[in-house]
């Protein structure tokens, strides 16, 4: 969910999603560097991200990765969802208080 | 293929790219920050993790390309099998044997005994003959019978009548013989069978006096006339008659004698048979109507030839219908003999298998550890088992390919070994079915080896497998091969034994005295030519000349003639009763003798021994009083108590002459007709006389019968020229045909046993040899198993000899399990196999003598296959295993 909110901005490549992830968690979610890329390529399978090369700003060519019209949908369902979650989660604790 | 392969090469390349773009970054960002390159190097390539493994994940991740992961465990199967050559080796031969030997049995049953005939409806086809309630058995029908049943019978859409018949083909073209049938113009239609040209001859034809017509096979068609198809309506001379030709039949049609070439109608001939009900020598086929089964038609011509009893009181009482389906007689006990080869080359297969199984076990008891460490490094169970099986069903794919190269080479063996050839053999061939049973074979088989090893180690605990290393093993592993490896004994003890048996049947029927010389005698048939068969005068004269000639050549010693070879599969008995007066039974039911037409020198031709008075002479003629040999078996059932000499019966036909008296001149010894171990036709007397005291209408009769029977020294290749310039010499236009040995009669008699021990010979060995590579498996698995064991004791002082012991008697232990199970089992195998038993002569099923050298020879091959690896584990220097660990 995560890595589509990021790609839903703009096109991005891996290392820069990496980054944008520690930076906007402020580094409380800490990733394994290399097991980023299977969890792309399952989305892009999944169709929900789509990929094509870019100059990246070092300009050496990078892979950028950009948020489909389903992973659009996917995005909005599993936000929907997650909020749903958390209202639930702080409704049992706000109520147990 | 070419193009995927591309696709994954680029995309491959773009993944590499990408991780390098993530790393490059990386170090770039780990040196803004201030770190030298080398430590920010370092550091990226430690926060990345494993870049293989995250290759391999993200392969993991696209499914879009199953294939290619199999293709991936099929090289890892590769790669992990070429590292065991010595283990593929004996798996794929072990199954490339089992495998092929079974489909190449499956073959011939599936082209003798489980394709249907070729004909419409095949199913609905019956044999029908005669059966002799007082004798017991069936018989032909005479051709008066055949014309009643043709009338009343309600069962039966049609029927026809055939008889298989001799031809001499002498124009156009050189003379040829040829096999066929007489027939009755139904006969192809009832078999429903469109001719490739022209038509089968009309009811017109097949009556006395019809026009001569012929249905010719397409291979003489082809052979003879050029595939021409203005044969049709082209005369041909068969025995002196010009016949016309009618229709040629297509290539795939059969029936019986796969020889046959000729088909002519069997009603124009001969008036005298046409009203004679004691001449038993047509056989019907029928095609049941639909819906009506064999038992039914049978209880319906049970009660219509009942009704002909009645008509024909003299001749016919005593006689009752019998019906066989058309393809159980064609296929007859070959099929039996097949299904027990099939159970044979089962028992081989299961052999195959508990020894590739036992491989596996030994094999994925080693690699324990290597699965384990794979557990440990997250490969899930699944995949585990996932390359067992692309492992196995590699190596059952190579054995099931190799085996049907075998297989081809064992069935090239059967048609070989089959001598007079199987039934229906021109099906036999490796086609899609087989092809299928073979690889479904295989592919069984190898999932079913992987299953074993991955249900024990799939679940292995992770712990446990790591600290064992691969090493000890559990005891229900070593249970479980022992129990393979005693399976293994066991069968190949069965097959041993039977092998043996039929091998010890052999030998006996081999010793059998069939009555006369087995060495040393040629015979062959002479075709005459039209010249020669115009009246019996001249018949006799041509066989007088050509006995003269063929007398002449250096190096024969006798020749003579006869109408009836011994063991020849030719059959000539008729009634007969002692002295004038005719007993007050129906003919039916009178007693049966063999009658052999000879001339007078075949006796002593083929030293039959006389035991009473002389044998006949070339003087004893159309004008001298009837003269007779008898065997010694009518002269002691007939005569107990007074001299044979001079003693007469009655012989009902004689020509158109009945009710003939003939006066016993001598008595010979009695001769095997039928079969070497008295089987297929009981015991008859057997009566001879001489072919020149023949009435002139009955002499034509025997001429197609004729068989020449030379005593020589010299072999067959080097004699036959001569015969054929001395058979020249007497006229032209005569072939010479059938040139047998009598050696080689007696040999093709003895096929029903021989063809079958062949083969089960061939599987007991293949049997014994898998065994014994089973057991030297296993027991040097368990010294390589024991070998530090072993270097302990013999560093606390144990001898050689006292290792070699231990591990010759777990071989010992072992084969003697194996042994106990397997007499058992073949014991209760033979008895419940009547079509083995059957075959079997002069031996029993529990005869101890074959038991107890098969079991010696199945122990020594255990103590060999024991002794190797435990020569080699005591020759092992005990500080060198220890050290190794």
């Amino acid at each position: 969910m995560l890595i589509l909110r990021i790609a839903a901005l703009r096109p991005i490549h891996g290392y820069a999603i990496l980054q944008r992830i520690q930076q906007l968690s402020n580094d409380a979610l800490q990733i394994r560097q290399g097991s980023l890329y299977p969890a792309l390529y399952r989305l892009e399978e999944r169709g929900w991200l789509k990929s094509d090369w870019q100059a990246a700003e070092s300009g050496r060519n990078a892979k950028f990765y950009s948020l489909t019209k389903l992973g659009r949908r996917q995005l909005e369902a599993e936000k929907a969802s997650w909020k749903r979650l958390c209202a639930a989660i702080s409704l049992v604790l706000e109520t147990a208080d | 293929m070419k193009e995927s392969w591309l696709k994954k090469r680029r995309w491959e390349r773009c993944m590499h790219t990408e991780f390098q773009f993530h790393i490059e970054s990386r170090i770039a960002d780990l040196m803004e920050d201030g770190l030298t390159r080398d430590q920010a190097e370092e550091r990226a390539r430690r926060e990345f993790g494993s870049l293989e493994l995250a290759k391999d994940e993200c392969r993991d991740e696209r499914v879009f390309e199953p294939v290619d992961r199999s293709l991936r465990n099929l090289r890892h199967a590769f790669r992990s099998l070429s590292r065991a050559p010595g283990y593929c080796a004996a798996a794929i031969l072990t199954l490339a044997l089992g495998i092929g030997a079974n489909t190449a049995i499956f073959t011939a049953i599936e082209g003798v005994v489980l394709k249907p005939l070729p004909y419409h409806e095949p199913d609905r086809l019956v044999m029908a003959l005669l059966y002799n309630r007082s004798l017991k058995y069936a018989t032909e029908v005479s051709y008066p019978d055949f014309l009643d049943w043709r009338r009343n019978a309600r069962s039966f859409e049609q029927i026809a009548a055939f008889k298989p018949a001799g031809f001499d083909l002498t124009g156009p073209g050189l003379p040829q013989h040829l096999d066929g049938y007489e027939v009755s113009s139904n006969f192809f239609s009832i078999l429903g069978v469109s001719l490739l040209a022209g038509s089968s001859f009309s009811p017109d034809n097949d009556r006395i006096g019809g026009t001569p017509a012929a249905v010719i096979s397409n291979r003489l068609w082809r052979e003879r006339f050029q595939s021409n198809p203005a044969v049709i309506g082209r005369s041909i001379i068969l025995n002196g008659i010009g016949f016309t030709v009618a229709g040629v039949l297509p290539p795939s049609f059969y029936f019986e004698n796969e020889l046959a070439d000729l088909y002519t109608p069997i009603g124009r001939v001969d008036p005298l048979y046409q009203t004679d009900r004691t001449v038993h020598d047509v056989i019907c086929v029928a095609r049941l109507k639909p819906g009506v089964s064999i038992g039914q038609a049978l209880a319906a011509m049970k009660t219509l030839q009942e009704h002909i009893d009645d008509l024909n009181p003299t001749t016919e009482k005593g006689e009752s219908a019998y019906l066989v389906a058309l393809k159980q007689q064609i296929v007859g006990d070959v099929g039996d003999t097949l299904l027990l080869l099939f159970a044979a080359v089962s028992l081989v297969l299961l052999i195959a298998v508990a020894n590739v199984a036992s491989l596996l076990l030994a094999r994925s008891a080693v690699r324990a550890r290597e699965f384990a460490v794979r557990r440990a490094l997250g490969a899930t169970r699944m995949q585990i088992v996932r390359q067992l099986v692309t492992e196995s069903v590699l190596l059952s794919f190579a054995g099931g390919l190799l085996g049907l190269v075998v297989a081809k080479l064992v069935l090239f063996a059967i048609l070989a070994a089959f001598p007079g050839g199987l039934p229906r053999a021109g099906n036999i061939g490796i086609n899609t079915s087989v092809l299928l049973f073979a690889f479904g074979l295989s592919i069984a088989v190898g999932i079913l080896f992987a299953l074993l090893p991955a249900l024990k180690y799939g679940n292995t605990d992770v712990q446990v497998g790591l600290r064992e290393g691969g090493r000890s093993s559990t005891a229900s592993h070593q249970r479980t091969q022992s129990a393979l490896v005693v399976t293994q004994i066991a069968l190949a003890l069965v097959l041993l034994s039977d092998a043996g048996l039929l091998f010890r049947s052999m030998i006996k029927l081999w010793a059998v005295n069939p009555g006369f010389a087995t060495q040393h005698i040629l015979t062959f048939q002479v075709g005459l030519s039209p010249s020669m068969t115009q009246t019996a005068d001249t018949l006799r004269a041509a066989y007088d000349e050509l006995t003269r000639r063929i007398r002449e050549i250096p190096g024969v010693e006798a020749a003579g003639m006869t109408a009836l070879v011994p063991l020849g599969h030719n059959y000539n008995s008729g009634p007969f009763w002692i002295g004038p007066d005719r007993p007050s039974v129906s003919m039916a039911q009178i007693p049966r003798a063999t009658y052999y037409p000879i001339s007078p020198d075949y006796p002593s031709t083929m030293q039959i021994p006389l035991v009473l008075g002389r044998f006949l002479q070339r003087s004893d003629d159309v004008h001298s009083a009837l003269a007779i040999l008898v065997d010694t078996l009518m002269a002691r059932t007939y005569f107990p108590d007074r001299n044979p000499l001079g003693q007469t019966i009655t012989i009902p036909h004689w020509g158109a002459q009945q009710n003939v008296l003939a006066r016993i001149v001598g008595v010979v010894g009695h001769v095997e007709q039928y079969a070497m171990d008295g089987s297929g036709g009981g015991e008859k007397p057997q009566i001879y006389f001489s072919i020149y005291q023949l009435p002139d209408d009955a002499l034509p009769a025997f001429r197609q019968e004729i068989n020449f029977v030379v005593r020589t020294p010299l072999i067959p290749a080097a004699i036959t020229p001569s015969v054929e310039n001395a058979v020249a010499a007497v006229g032209a236009a005569q072939p010479v045909y059938n040139i047998r040995t009598i050696r080689e009669i007696v040999s093709a008699s003895l096929s029903r046993q021989c063809f079958p021990m062949i083969l089960l010979v061939a599987f007991a060995l293949s049997a014994l040899l898998l065994a014994t590579v089973g057991i030297y498996g296993l027991i040097s698995y368990w010294t390589a198993q024991r070998s530090r064991e072993i270097g302990v004791r013999m560093a606390l002082g144990a001898a050689k000899w006292n290792v070699l012991r231990m591990l010759g008697a777990q071989g010992i232990r072992l084969a003697l399990a194996g042994i106990a199970v397997g007499t058992l089992a073949a014991i209760a195998l033979t008895r419940v196999l009547s079509s083995f038993s059957r075959l079997l002569y002069g031996v029993r099923t529990t005869d101890w003598l074959t038991f107890v050298a098969v079991s010696l020879c199945l122990l020594l091959a255990a103590l060999l296959a024991s002794y190797l690896p435990a020569r080699r584990a005591a020759g092992l220097d005990p500080m060198t295993v220890l050290r190794h660990d």
